[in-house]
C-alpha cells in the first residue's frame, strides 16, 4: 500500500537542452549528460592562442589520436563533480580510518623491519610519481577535445594529488608522525638508482607534446607501478607478516580497479572510430612500442630494490604483468615488440 | 638483513620525534611533492613561464593562502552538494517555479546560463593548464583546486537552471549560443582573451581582476538578483559557491602580490595588465548593469549602487590604497567607468531592447512603478536623458508598432560591444573611436578600447566580430531568420515579452492552479484568440 500525494502537474515544455534532444531523443537527459556533452567551445575562437600560433584555443590536432564525434566517448561512471567528490570522499574517509586503526595499534611499528625498510624506501618516494601524473593529467585536461575526455583527465589529475598525499600520510605515519622519512623518500626519488628510471620516464612523458600519448605512456607505467606495488607486493606483504601494508595499500588498489573503467573504454572508442581508427591503432601501437619497453625497466629497478629489501621475487612478477599487457593490444589488433627485448 | 628499519632509526636521535604542525603537514602533502627535474631541463618542463617577461626568482615565497588537503577538499565539497541537490529536487517537484517574482525574471538567468555559465567551463580547462605549467607547486596546487572547482560551478549551474528550462524559453541551446550570438561574443571573447594569453597574465585577468576586482560586480549581482526574485536553487547555488568563491578571491589577491613583489621589473607589467584588464572586465559587466537596473522584476540595487559600493568603496577605496605599496595605480580609464555609472544600463539595456528579436531572451518597456524606481535611483539622468526613450518606446509599442532595430550595429573591435556608447562626459555626443593597423580599418568605442587594441593589433585583428561574420555568409545566411535559425533560436525564445510563449504560459499555469471556478478552459481560449491582457483581465474580473 501507498498514499497517494496529490500533487501540480505541468508538463513540460521540452524534456532537456537543445543539444541533448538532438542527440540523445526528447527525454529527460541525466546530470551527468546536462552538465557534460558538447560543453566545450567547438567553434568562432576569437584569437590564437599565443603561446601556440598553429592551434586553435580548442583544437583535436593537439593530439593525433581523435574522434570523429568527440562525445562517441562518455565516462560509464558518469562522473559529474557532485558524484565524483562523493566518491572519493568516502574513499579518503575510509583510508583516513585504516590509517588511524594501523597507527592506534602500532601495526606500522610492529611490521618486519625489512617491510619497513620497503615502505620507507620503495613505496613513499612514488607520492612524487603520483604528483607528476597529476600534471601530466592536468595537461591532458586542457589540451583534450571534447569535454567527456577533459572531464575524465581532470578528476584524474585530482585523483593523484590525492593518491599522493595517501602515500605521503602512510610516510609521516611511519615517521611517527614526522616528515624524516618523506625527506628520505625525496633524497631516494631524486638520487637513488633504484628510483632513476622512473623519474626519468615521467619527466619525458610530461614534456611529450601530444596529451594523449603521454596518457598512454603514464599508463603504461601506471600498470606496472600497480602490478608491483598494488598487487604482487601486496600479497607478498600478507605473506611475510605485512599485514599493515596491504591494509593501506588496499585503498588505491581499489582505486586502480575504478581508475581502468574509465580509461579501458577510452582506447576502445579511439580504436573503434569509424574515420580515425586505423590511424589512431597505429599511433598508440607506437605510443606502447616506444614507452612500454622503458616503462618496463624504470619498474624493473623498483622491483630489484623491493627484492633486495624483502627477498621477494618482484622483478618476475613484473615482467609477467609487462607481458600481459603487451598482449592485450596484440589483442587489441596491434604489432607489439617483445618489452623485454629481442 | 643489514639495515635498519626507519622506525628505529628515527629513535637514535635523542629525545622525542618532532610531530609536524599544522603547516608544516600541510606542505608536507602539498608543495613537498615538488621536485626539479633533471632528465629534462626546467625550461623544457615550463616552457610557457618566460615568453611574459615576467621574473620568479624564488617561487617557494608562494604563500598559500588556504591549507586544504584533497581529503578535507572532498569532505567539504560532497556535504555542500549534498544539500544543494536536495534544495534543486524539492524545489523542481514542488514546481517552485511558480514561485519566481515573475516570468520575465528568468530573462537574467538566460543571459547567465549562456553567458557566464561557459566562463566557468573556460575557467575549468585552463586552470588546469596553470596546474600543468606554473614552476611553482604552491600556485599549480591552487590552480588545480580551482580548475576543479569551476567544473563544479559550471555543472551546479546547468543543473540549477535545468528545470527552468524545461518550462521556460531561452535556455535550451545556451552553449552552441556562448560560440554564435552576437552580444555572446562579449564575454567569450573577454575570456579567450584570457585564455590565449601567456600564463601570468591569464591570472591578473581571471584570478585577480576577474575574481577579484570585478567579481562583486560580475557575479554576486546574479545571486542577489536570484534571492530577491524567488529563485530559491540560484540562490542556493550562490550560497554553495560562496566559500569556492572567497578562496578564489582570496588566491587572485596573493597573486598579485607574489609577482609583485618577486622582482621590481614585474610592476610595470602588471600594471598593463592590471590596466587592459579593469577595461575589459569593466565593458563585460555592461551586461549585469543592464541587468540590474532593467531584467529583474524586483530589483535588488542599482547599477550606480553596486558600482559605488563594489567598485569604488571597496576596489578605489580598500584595494589599492594597498597596491600603491606595491607600486601599482589605479587603472587607466577608472574615471570613464565612474562617469557612466549614472549612465551605462541605460545605455546597453536599450540595446538589448532593439536587438532582442535576435538574442535568447526577451525584453519590455519598463512599467511606470519601474520608471519610478529609475527615476530615484538615477535622480540625475534618468528623467533628464533616458526617459522620454522608453515614454517613446511604449507608445509605439500600443500603436502595434514595437521597435526594434531594422539594421546591425557596429561592434567595437575589442569589448565587442555594439558602439553606442557616448563620449566620455558628454551624453549627447556618440563616441566613434578609430585605428589603423596593417592598412586596416578598425572600429572601437572608448578611449580604453582603443588603448587596448593599440598594445596588441595582431590579437585583436583576429577577433570574430558577429556582425562581420554575419555580412560575411557565415552565420547561416544573409536575412535575420536564416540568422536566427543557425542561433538555434525557437518560438519565444526571443523578442518582446508581453504575449510571449514564457508570459502566455506564466498566466495560464498561475490561472490554472488557483483556478477554483474552472474556468481554465475560457480563460485558455481568450489567450489565444485575444492575447495575454485580454486574459489577465477576464482573470482579475473573475
Amino acid at each position: 500500500m501507498q498514499y497517494e500525494l496529490k500533487t501540480q502537474v505541468i508538463e513540460p515544455l521540452r524534456q532537456t537542452f537543445t543539444p541533448l534532444i538532438e542527440r540523445y531523443g526528447n527525454k529527460p537527459a541525466t546530470r551527468y549528460q546536462e552538465g557534460t556533452i558538447g560543453l566545450q567551445p567547438v567553434e568562432n575562437f576569437h584569437y590564437r592562442p599565443t603561446w601556440d600560433s598553429e592551434r586553435e584555443l580548442y583544437d583535436p590536432n593537439y593530439s593525433a589520436l581523435k574522434l570523429t564525434d568527440p562525445y562517441s566517448y562518455t565516462d560509464p561512471r558518469q562522473y559529474y563533480y557532485t558524484p565524483y567528490v562523493t566518491n572519493r570522499a568516502a574513499m579518503h574517509d575510509a583510508f583516513g580510518k585504516t590509517l588511524d586503526y594501523v597507527t592506534n595499534h602500532g601495526l606500522l611499528e610492529r611490521t618486519p623491519a625489512d617491510w619497513q625498510q620497503l615502505i620507507a624506501e620503495v613505496i613513499i618516494p612514488l607520492r612524487h610519481y603520483e604528483s607528476g601524473a597529476q600534471m601530466l593529467y592536468s595537461n591532458a585536461c586542457r589540451f583534450s577535445y571534447g569535454a567527456t575526455i577533459a572531464q575524465c583527465c581532470g578528476y584524474e589529475s585530482f585523483d593523484r594529488i590525492g593518491n599522493a598525499q595517501l602515500i605521503s600520510r602512510v610516510g609521516i605515519a611511519l615517521g611517527q608522525q614526522t616528515a624524516d622519512i618523506l625527506k628520505a623518500a625525496k633524497a631516494l626519488w631524486i638520487g637513488a638508482p633504484s628510483m632513476q628510471g622512473l623519474r626519468s620516464v615521467e619527466e619525458r612523458l610530461l614534456v611529450e607534446q601530444d596529451w594523449a600519448v603521454g596518457v598512454i605512456g603514464l599508463d603504461l607505467v601506471d600498470e606496472l607501478v600497480d602490478a608491483l606495488v598494488y598487487r604482487y607486493l601486496d600479497e607478498e606483504a600478507i605473506l611475510g607478516g605485512a599485514g599493515a601494508y596491504s591494509l593501506l595499500a588496499q585503498h588505491i588498489g581499489t582505486w586502480w580497479t575504478e581508475h581502468r573503467k574509465w580509461l579501458d573504454p577510452l582506447y576502445k572508442e579511439w580504436i573503434a572510430d569509424e574515420q580515425y581508427g586505423a590511424a589512431n591503432t597505429a599511433s598508440i601501437e607506437a605510443a606502447v612500442n616506444t614507452w612500454l619497453p622503458q616503462a618496463l625497466a624504470a619498474v624493473k629497478l623498483i622491483a630489484s630494490r623491493a627484492d633486495e629489501l624483502a627477498g621477494t621475487a618482484s622483478i618476475a612478477a613484473v615482467e609477467e604483468h609487462a607481458v600481459a599487457v603487451a598482449d592485450r593490444f596484440r589483442g587489441l589488433g596491434m604489432d607489439i615488440t617483445d618489452p623485454m627485448g629481442a | 638483513m643489514t639495515t635498519t628499519a626507519p622506525n628505529q632509526a628515527g629513535k637514535k636521535s635523542a629525545g622525542k620525534p618532532k610531530k609536524l604542525s599544522m603547516k608544516a603537514r600541510y606542505s608536507a602533502l602539498t608543495r613537498d611533492l615538488d621536485w626539479e627535474p633533471s632528465y629534462v631541463s626546467e625550461q623544457e618542463m615550463y616552457p610557457h613561464t618566460q615568453y611574459e617577461g615576467i621574473k620568479i626568482h624564488d617561487w617557494s615565497k608562494w604563500d598559500d593562502p588556504f591549507r586544504l588537503t584533497v581529503d578535507a577538499y572532498y569532505r567539504y565539497q560532497a556535504e555542500k552538494d549534498k544539500r544543494l541537490y536536495s534544495v534543486l529536487d524539492g524545489f523542481a517537484q514542488g514546481q517552485g517555479h511558480l514561485t519566481l517574482s515573475e516570468a520575465k525574471y528568468l530573462n537574467a538567468m538566460k543571459v547567465f546560463l549562456s553567458g557566464v555559465t561557459p566562463l566557468e567551463y573556460a575557467a575549468n580547462r585552463h586552470f588546469a593548464y596553470m596546474a600543468r605549467q606554473f614552476n611553482g607547486p604552491g600556485p599549480r596546487f591552487a590552480a588545480l583546486c580551482q580548475s576543479i572547482d569551476e567544473m563544479r560551478h559550471a555543472q551546479t549551474e546547468i543543473h540549477t537552471l535545468s528545470n527552468y528550462n524545461k518550462y521556460y524559453s531561452g535556455m535550451h541551446n545556451f552553449i552552441q549560443q556562448h560560440d554564435r550570438v552576437w552580444y555572446l561574443s562579449v564575454t567569450k571573447s573577454y575570456f579567450d582573451d584570457a585564455l590565449s594569453a601567456g600564463p601570468f597574465e591569464f591570472m591578473i585577468a581571471i584570478g585577480f581582476s576577474f575574481e577579484y576586482l570585478l567579481t562583486n560586480l560580475l557575479f554576486v549581482p546574479f545571486m542577489s538578483a536570484a534571492s530577491f526574485n524567488g529563485d530559491l536553487p540560484t540562490m542556493t547555488f550562490g550560497f554553495s559557491a560562496q566559500s569556492d568563491e572567497s578562496r578564489h578571491m582570496t588566491l587572485g589577491l596573493e597573486v598579485i602580490k607574489f609577482i609583485l613583489e618577486q622582482d621590481e621589473a614585474n610592476v610595470p607589467i602588471v600594471q598593463e595588465w592590471v590596466d587592459k584588464w579593469f577595461w575589459r572586465g569593466y565593458r563585460v559587466t555592461g551586461i549585469v548593469a543592464q541587468m540590474l537596473d532593467y531584467q529583474l522584476p524586483r530589483p535588488v540595487m542599482s547599477w550606480k549602487e553596486a558600482f559605488e559600493l563594489y567598485f569604488e568603496q571597496q576596489m578605489m577605496g580598500g584595494l589599492f590604497p594597498d597596491l600603491a605599496l606595491y607600486g601599482i595605480r589605479p587603472p587607466k580609464h577608472v574615471e570613464q567607468a565612474i562617469w557612466e555609472k549614472d549612465h551605462l544600463s541605460h545605455w546597453l539595456h536599450d540595446t538589448f531592447y532593439q536587438f532582442s528579436h535576435a538574442a535568447n531572451f526577451t525584453t519590455t518597456v519598463p512599467d511606470e512603478e519601474h520608471m519610478e524606481w529609475l527615476s530615484q535611483a538615477y535622480p540625475d539622468t534618468f528623467d533628464e536623458l533616458y526617459r522620454d526613450k522608453w515614454e517613446e518606446m511604449r507608445k509605439l509599442d500600443e500603436e502595434g508598432k514595437r521597435f526594434t532595430y531594422p539594421g546591425l550595429p557596429q561592434l567595437c573591435q575589442v569589448c565587442q560591444i555594439p558602439m553606442t556608447f557616448p563620449q566620455h562626459g558628454n551624453p549627447h555626443l556618440k563616441a566613434q573611436f578609430t585605428s589603423e593597423y596593417e592598412g586596416e580599418h578598425f572600429n572601437l568605442c572608448s578611449d580604453g578600447c582603443k588603448w587596448i587594441f593599440e598594445r596588441e593589433p595582431e590579437k585583436y585583428r583576429q577577433a570574430w566580430l558577429p556582425v562581420h561574420q554575419i555580412y560575411q555568409g557565415n552565420c547561416g545566411g544573409p536575412t535575420i531568420p536564416d540568422v536566427l535559425k543557425w542561433y538555434g533560436v525557437q518560438e519565444g525564445d526571443n523578442g518582446e515579452y508581453v504575449g510571449s510563449v514564457d508570459q502566455k504560459n506564466w498566466v495560464r499555469w498561475h490561472h490554472q492552479i488557483e483556478d477554483k471556478l474552472g474556468t481554465s478552459s475560457e480563460i485558455e481560449e481568450t489567450l489565444e484568440a485575444e492575447g495575454v491582457h485580454a486574459a489577465v483581465k477576464k482573470i482579475e474580473e473573475a
